[in-house]
């Protein structure tokens, strides 16, 4: 079977914070992985299987930099080498497990799951505003059962959040919605709308503090830099000039073939660090992210038990469409 | 809900000239920079991009920078005695600081991974070749390069190249005969797991073109950058269903699928309207008639496929095409 997950691609499959002094089990383009941090705080990620026998790395110890086996106690070094044995003087010829290219960037922990030697050919997207300090984020987790493609390609469809949530849709989107811009280049592609000046969505105007009826113009750009990630800015300018700024992050990662995992982050450059305002749109938020895993997991359903079928496109699916040959062009690179 | 019109274009960027290198006889190297400092759309290895010279002269050129650079874009000039004037603009009329429209990138010459790579450069050609030979070393392939020129003074990057060893074979003085036996050599007899990419004048790639007919399908990889002549072509009118738009035009006979999708107000990808860039790729959904290809990009295995056409130049002989528009 052809692979359908890029691998020449870096992914963040877990935040800095999650990855400390233990060992951190995740799933990436297929792979088991096990993140930990050496003493000296660099991060480190190994293939979470034994070269002796079928058992996770990461149901062992971590011992200093080294993991030893739960089952037959194989020392591993961080880049991967088994170091010891128990059972004999010297290391069996050939026993290692993959050691995978590791970065840190905005406080996410970045695996290169491909050729070790391509990593430095490719680029992490910078995400400043999920480590700046000019920014509050609230964020969340999850493992989803759909595809890596079939999230982007939602993120992606600007036709489907007033379906599957018209209450926090900003007010603008049930409007005539104004044209839709669209850029590609060869691995990249992004959209842009600017809204005429509308009501913000009525969360919002509660956190910013203004009346409900205020006009804000709207622009709204998403971005899709790797198959790691897809971001969107929704950045509103009220009348008196002053923004307010969202940042809806979404760092995916496939975990196999039909299931991805999300870590979703919306972060805002106003009312900076209030917990009551954080506590309130984690609550929105992880509801309308839960809306949405729903609807994507039943897709995923019907292509399992239907396959994929026919599909009828519009002229907006342009984005996603070009998400589907990106993808397509770093498999067919790759040689999956 | 209300349409939403969708406007499709290609990244598009002015940026500034930050250094100009005469880096053999009549070529330079152009390094271009986002004077606000951003960064440029990423890119892998075979990528060209659009320079738009004037309103005019738009020509594609190979990114010869690395990709991991994420705010230069590097491209090789040759001032091309019957150039069609971008290049003789480029070497006469751009210096440190000057301004240049660039459009993409885009790929239709991408480094597929293989254990092993045979590289087969003439003169200009080596461009596309510099980041894929750094890709092909950093992911531990075996390859070689055949690299043939004018003379060494006039063959761009041999220092680089030299550095690679014996990997490198320099074939400086034109010498068709010495190419010959070289080609021969390297890819006379089909290799396995082996890949084959050239870039270079018509008559190289025709040579190498010849000897991997025997190669199984798939092994070679080439780009042109000057059109195939269409001799003798007829333009008759024929109809196009626009799928997602969900309307039927005309094409008359003397105007492209590109311009009756344009005239129709539906936002088509395209630049250089004349069938070597690959921008306006548009997948054809349905055929009723022949598809006559005209492109440079695709070769005769994707054209008989009729899964894709270059709609600024290609067209039907007769009847009707439903594409993805």
């Amino acid at each position: 079977m052809t692979r359908s997950m890029p691998t020449d691609c870096w992914y963040a499959p877990a935040a800095s914070s999650e990855v400390d002094r233990d060992l951190l089990p995740v799933r990436a383009a297929g792979l088991p992985v096990v993140l930990y941090r050496t003493g000296a705080g660099d991060v480190v990620a190994l293939e979470d299987r034994c070269a002796h026998r079928a058992y996770p790395l990461s149901s062992g110890a971590l011992i200093g930099d080294t993991v030893q086996c739960g089952l037959c106690g194989f020392v591993y070094g961080t880049d991967g080498r088994c170091v010891s044995v128990p059972s004999q003087p010297n290391v069996p010829y050939g026993a290692a497990v993959a050691s995978y290219p590791t970065r840190e960037a905005d406080g996410l922990v970045w695996v290169w799951l491909g050729e070790p030697g391509r990593s430095a050919l490719h680029r992490i997207p910078d995400l400043p505003w999920l480590a700046d300090a000019g920014w509050s984020t609230v964020s969340g987790e999850e493992d989803v059962l759909a595809s890596f493609l079939l999230l982007h390609e939602n993120f992606a469809d600007v036709t489907q959040v007033p379906f599957i949530a018209p209450e926090i849709a900003p007010a603008v989107l049930g409007a005539t919605p104004p044209p839709l811009d669209v850029v590609v280049s060869e691995t990249s592609v992004s959209l842009h709308r600017d809204f005429p000046p509308a009501p913000l969505p009525a969360w919002q105007a509660e956190i910013v503090g203004s009346p409900l009826d205020t006009p804000y113009r709207t622009e709204q750009s998403g971005f899709f830099p790797s198959p790691a990630v897809w971001v969107d800015h929704w950045d509103a300018q009220a009348e008196d000039g002053t923004w307010v700024r969202l940042r809806f992050t979404h760092l995916v990662t496939p975990i196999d073939e039909s299931s991805s995992r999300l870590l979703w982050a919306v972060s805002r450059d106003f009312a900076l660090g209030n917990r009551a305002v954080d506590q309130y749109l984690d609550g929105i938020f992880t509801d309308y992210y839960d809306r949405v895993i729903d609807a994507m997991e039943i897709a995923q359903e019907v292509l399992e038990i239907d396959g994929p079928g026919p599909e009828v496109n519009v002229n907006a699916d342009a984005v996603g469409l070009k998400i589907r040959e990106i993808v397509s062009a770093l498999l067919t690179a790759e040689g999956a | 809900m209300t349409e939403t019109e969708t406007r499709l274009r290609e990244y598009e960027s002015d940026l500034v000239v930050e250094s100009y290198d005469v880096v053999a006889e009549d070529v330079v190297a152009l390094t271009l920079v986002n004077p606000d400092g951003q960064a440029l759309p990423a890119w892998t290895p075979g990528a060209h991009i659009d320079l738009v010279l004037t309103p005019e002269i738009t020509r594609q050129y190979s990114l010869c920078s690395s990709p991991a650079d994420a705010h230069r874009f590097t491209v090789g000039i040759l001032n091309a005695p019957n150039s069609r004037g971008g290049s003789a603009f480029v070497h006469e009329k751009v210096s440190v600081g000057s301004t240049i429209r660039i459009r993409g990138p885009r790929n239709h010459f991408p480094l597929v991974a293989s254990p092993r790579y045979v590289f087969i450069a003439g003169g200009i050609g080596i461009t596309p070749m510099i980041p894929m030979i750094a890709e092909a070393e950093a992911a531990g392939a075996d390859w070689t390069l055949l690299y043939g020129g004018r003379s060494e003074a006039s063959m761009a990057y041999i220092d680089v190249l030299r550095a690679y060893g014996e990997r490198v074979t320099l074939l400086p003085g034109n010498d068709v005969a010495l190419m010959s036996a070289a080609l021969d050599e390297r890819i006379g007899t089909p290799r396995p797991d082996t890949l084959v990419y050239t870039c270079g004048p018509e008559g190289l790639l025709g040579a190498v073109e010849a000897r991997c007919a025997t190669w199984p399908s798939g092994s070679l990889h080439l780009e042109r950058f000057a059109a195939k002549a269409t001799e003798g072509a007829v333009d008759s009118e024929f109809q196009v269903v626009l799928a997602r738009t969900g309307i039927t035009i005309t094409v008359p006979d003397d105007k492209t699928i590109f311009r009756a999708a344009e005239d129709n107000g539906v936002s088509v990808l395209g630049s250089c309207h004349e069938g070597i860039c690959g921008t306006c790729e548009t997948v054809i959904i349905d055929v009723d008639g022949e598809v006559d290809h005209r492109d440079s990009v695709l070769n005769a295995e994707e054209q008989a496929s009729n899964e894709t056409m270059m709609i600024c130049v290609s067209r039907c002989r007769s009847g009707s095409i439903t594409l993805d528009l």
